[in-house]
């Protein structure tokens, strides 16, 4: 009687303890309110060590970089175009200033765009993150472009018209052929593989942010991406030479891009998960079904 | 004189061979010799109990076979040290990079050596084949009672075979030592780490120093092609020494007894369809090596402890340890002059531990509960062991769930959820999952008795057209193996038993136990 009830005490205890873990966790401050990942106000990456400078009639450089990859400003003469653009496309939330305030509505809910550098407009304009479809959303995804090319150079040429001196980086030109591949692979798994995997198909990470695919990204985008730190994307300035990005960007769209799968189909990358799946289903289970074929019933 | 004895034509020359012609007179010469005439005789009227769910074991076996002739082959090939060289192979972007040998002629295997990456892969495919039928086998034999009176110890030695199985396949794919497997060695070195008081000591003891070291390759390469193949191989042997020497368990029926063993004797029928299934598994391994890329650690480039990847998961056997490891609440607290990482040392130690004991003492426990102390060679339905059959179907849901939870990002990843909300997703999930399994296994237990011939094979009615034009349907008699038989053998007269000597279908025999 008695060690039926001390039994049964000690088993409640058991799983009660059991279930309290979650609930004391639930309760645990939530350190991460205020964590705000989409703010991305990184003003002016610099310029950085360059062996072409080329440099306008009134001497703003124009263009720069080294035979590795070459920066180009976006012409002047497409501020009116881009300034259309931004009234059209952008102004309701970043301002008709580009300084983050907006006709209506509170000063500092969105970016400041002046000084940001060419680079930085043209990859959120021309990635289709911008204008942003799902403003609800954490991170921004990549989508199909609501501007050209060209129209997103406008705008980035209008919004570097406005800051007093130039912002940088301009928008980069990287030359594959003299990149090296397996330096690249190197430099990937040692900065990129951390949060786009080692196969580059991106991930979630904490708190709805996520690193992208890199499966169909052009290669100056890669460039761009790497040198203005979108997002919740840490900036590589100093740390990367031109030579190092060029490497990285040849790896990314080859080898990440187009995978050579000598062993059959690549399953799409996913690694074990995937693998254990197939193994699963297609192995035990096809074989599971040819026992059922070749043994008996009863 | 001796033109008359012998035979000139050739019916007559066959009878003078004997009646088993030239093979049967090869035998004959060889028993005169070794006197193999009796014991062969005893092993080719083996009798082996038919049913589909007694085969599972050999797709274990039979991937254990071709993981040993596959392995052997790339034991050929694979040199295991840490020692640095620069790769200069035929894979482009790893050209001038520093590599371990490990890594660097696990690359070769797959891209100079011929038929290299086909073995490979026919290697780690039969390997994740292997571990899943021996859960598969494992599964039928909890949930018709396999274990009990008088086979606990082949269960125990079976088990055992899960164990050293799932460890020998870890230390196989951390061998290449490519960045996901050198991601799992650091993992699993913590574990061991977080184990109180002796961790330290022991991490040191089995990894031969600190993470990441040189002797790691080379200890983890002879434990996994010698020693514990060499365990496996052996325990394999006892396994089926225990098989043969208690006969197989039956699935209870017509003519089928406690006392009887009902089946196909091993010689012809038995040796045709075991070794044709030996073909099949081998074929299914290869065809999943020719089209499935597993593994291809040229992509994942060699470990080094400054490097990670994300998205990094462990072979599906690992992955229910892996799936707690993530979704544990961080418990650490630092008390007596030591932190105690409870986050690692409850998912990772104490929970698999509790798992494989309570496994492994399940005979015991059962016999507990239930005083059941008799002998059992007919084996239970699983829906008429209700309690039985819902806890094994919620342990497997646990498990199941751990599985799942150990790919959290992918699945944030895949359906845009924020990967907190996966995290606690599983954590409810993996304690109510388990707690849901457990009431609808036993209720659909309970509601499966009750049909009349449930899961029975649908017999074909047949139409016929009488002459004043009037449609009849006669059910056609059930299929043989499909007729209703008591449950519970009735103790038959041994004379009866004689009676029904005569085989009731081709092949089918019945002896003594």
């Amino acid at each position: 009687m008695t060690s039926t009830f001390l039994r049964r005490a000690v088993l409640l205890a058991a799983i009660g303890l059991f279930a309290a873990g979650p609930v004391v966790l639930f309760m645990g401050p939530a350190n991460a309110s205020n964590y705000n990942p989409s703010q991305t106000t990184r003003k002016n990456a610099g310029t950085p060590n360059s062996s072409i400078v080329v440099k306008n009639s009134s001497g703003v450089v124009i263009k720069y970089g080294n035979k590795y990859i070459t920066y180009t400003s976006p012409p002047s003469k497409l501020d009116k175009l881009g300034q259309a653009l931004f009234m059209e496309n952008c102004a309701s939330c970043h301002g008709a200033q580009a300084n983050g305030f907006p006709a209506s509505g509170a000063a500092g809910a969105y970016p400041d765009l002046v000084g940001l550098g060419p680079a930085t407009i043209d990859f959120w304009v021309d990635s289709g993150r911008m204008p942003d479809k799902d403003t609800a959303a954490v991170e921004a995804s990549r989508r199909q472009p609501a501007l050209t090319p060209a129209q997103a150079e406008a705008v980035a040429a209008w919004v570097n018209s406005l800051s007093p001196s130039p912002g940088y980086p301009d928008i980069p030109t990287p030359h594959l052929n003299r990149a090296n591949e397996a330096s690249g692979a190197a430099l990937f798994a040692l900065n990129c593989a951390a949060c786009h995997t080692i196969e580059g198909d991106g991930d979630a990470l904490a708190y709805s942010t996520f690193a992208p695919s890199l499966r169909h990204i052009p290669a100056f985008q890669v460039v761009e991406a790497i040198r203005t730190g979108p997002g919740n994307m840490p900036r590589f300035t100093g740390n990367l030479s031109d030579q190092q990005v060029d490497d990285i960007v040849k790896y990314v769209t080859t080898e990440i891009q187009h995978p050579e799968n000598p062993g059959g189909f690549g399953l799409g990358g996913l690694g074990p998960v995937a693998e254990g799946f197939v193994g699963l289903l297609l192995g035990v289970g096809f074989l599971v079904l040819i026992c059922y074929w070749i043994g008996d019933r009863s | 004189m001796s033109d008359a004895t012998i035979p000139t034509n050739p019916r007559a020359r066959k009878r003078a061979e004997g009646r088993y012609g030239k093979i049967g007179k090869a035998l004959d010469e060889l028993d005169d010799r070794l006197g193999v005439a009796k014991g062969g005789r005893t092993f080719m009227d083996k009798i082996f109990p038919d049913h589909w769910s007694f085969m599972l074991g050999e797709i274990a076996l039979y991937s254990f076979v071709i993981l040993l002739v596959t392995g052997v082959f790339l034991t050929f090939y694979f040199v295991p040290s840490s020692a640095v060289v620069i790769y200069h192979g035929s894979y482009l972007p790893l050209d001038g990079q520093r590599v371990t040998q490990a890594f660097e002629s696990t690359v070769n295997i797959s891209f100079k050596v011929r038929g290299g990456l086909l073995m490979r892969q026919m290697h780690h495919w039969a390997c994740d084949i292997f571990v899943g039928s021996l859960v598969v086998h494992m599964a039928r034999v909890f949930f018709t009672g396999a274990f009990r009176k008088p086979r606990e110890l082949n269960w125990t030695v079976g088990l055992t075979l899960l164990i050293l199985a799932i460890a020998n396949g870890f230390l196989g794919y951390s061998l290449p030592d490519d960045l996901v497997s050198g991601t799992g060695i650091r993992i699993t070195y913590s574990i061991v780490l977080s184990i109180p008081f002796v961790g330290s000591y022991l991490a040191f003891w089995v990894f031969g120093g600190n993470f990441p070291g040189t002797a790691t390759i080379p200890r983890f390469f002879i434990l996994h092609v010698l020693i514990v193949p060499l365990i496996i191989l052996g325990l394999v042997g006892a396994h089926l020494f225990l098989l043969v020497r208690q006969k197989h368990t039956q699935f209870p029926g017509k003519g089928k007894t406690e006392k009887n063993v009902v089946g196909s004797p091993m010689f012809p029928v038995f040796i045709a369809k075991t070794t044709g299934f030996l073909f099949i598994v081998g074929g299914v391994t290869a065809l999943l090596a020719s089209f499935a890329q597993i593994n291809p650690i040229w992509q994942f480039g060699q470990y080094q402890a400054s490097r990670i990847s994300y998205a990094v998961q462990p072979d599906w056997y690992m992955g229910f340890l892996d799936g707690a490891l993530r979704i544990f609440p961080s418990w650490e607290f630092t008390g007596f002059g030591h932190t105690w990482p409870l986050e690692i040392f409850i998912p990772a130690v104490l929970f698999p531990g509790i798992l494989f004991n309570v496994a492994y003492a399940w005979p015991l426990i059962e016999r507990k509960f239930t005083g059941d102390n008799e002998m059992h060679n007919l084996l239970d339905r699983p829906r008429d062991r209700p309690k039985r059959t819902a806890i094994g179907a919620s342990v497997l849901a646990l498990l199941a769930m751990l599985f799942i939870a150990s790919s959290t990002d992918v699945i944030a990843n895949f359906f845009h959820v924020s990967l907190q909300t996966v995290v606690w997703a599983m954590r409810v999930l993996v304690i109510v999952s388990p707690l849901i399994a457990y009431p609808l296994t036993y209720k659909i237990c309970l509601e499966l008795q009750g049909i009349k011939r449930g899961g029975k094979r649908k017999t074909p009615n047949v139409v016929s057209r009488s002459v004043e034009g009037e449609y009849i349907a006669t059910p056609t008699p059930a299929y043989h193996a499909d007729e209703e038989h008591e449950l519970t053998a009735v103790p038959l007269p041994t004379f009866i038993d004689e009676e029904s000597e005569t085989p009731r279908e081709s092949g089918v025999r019945t002896v003594e136990r």
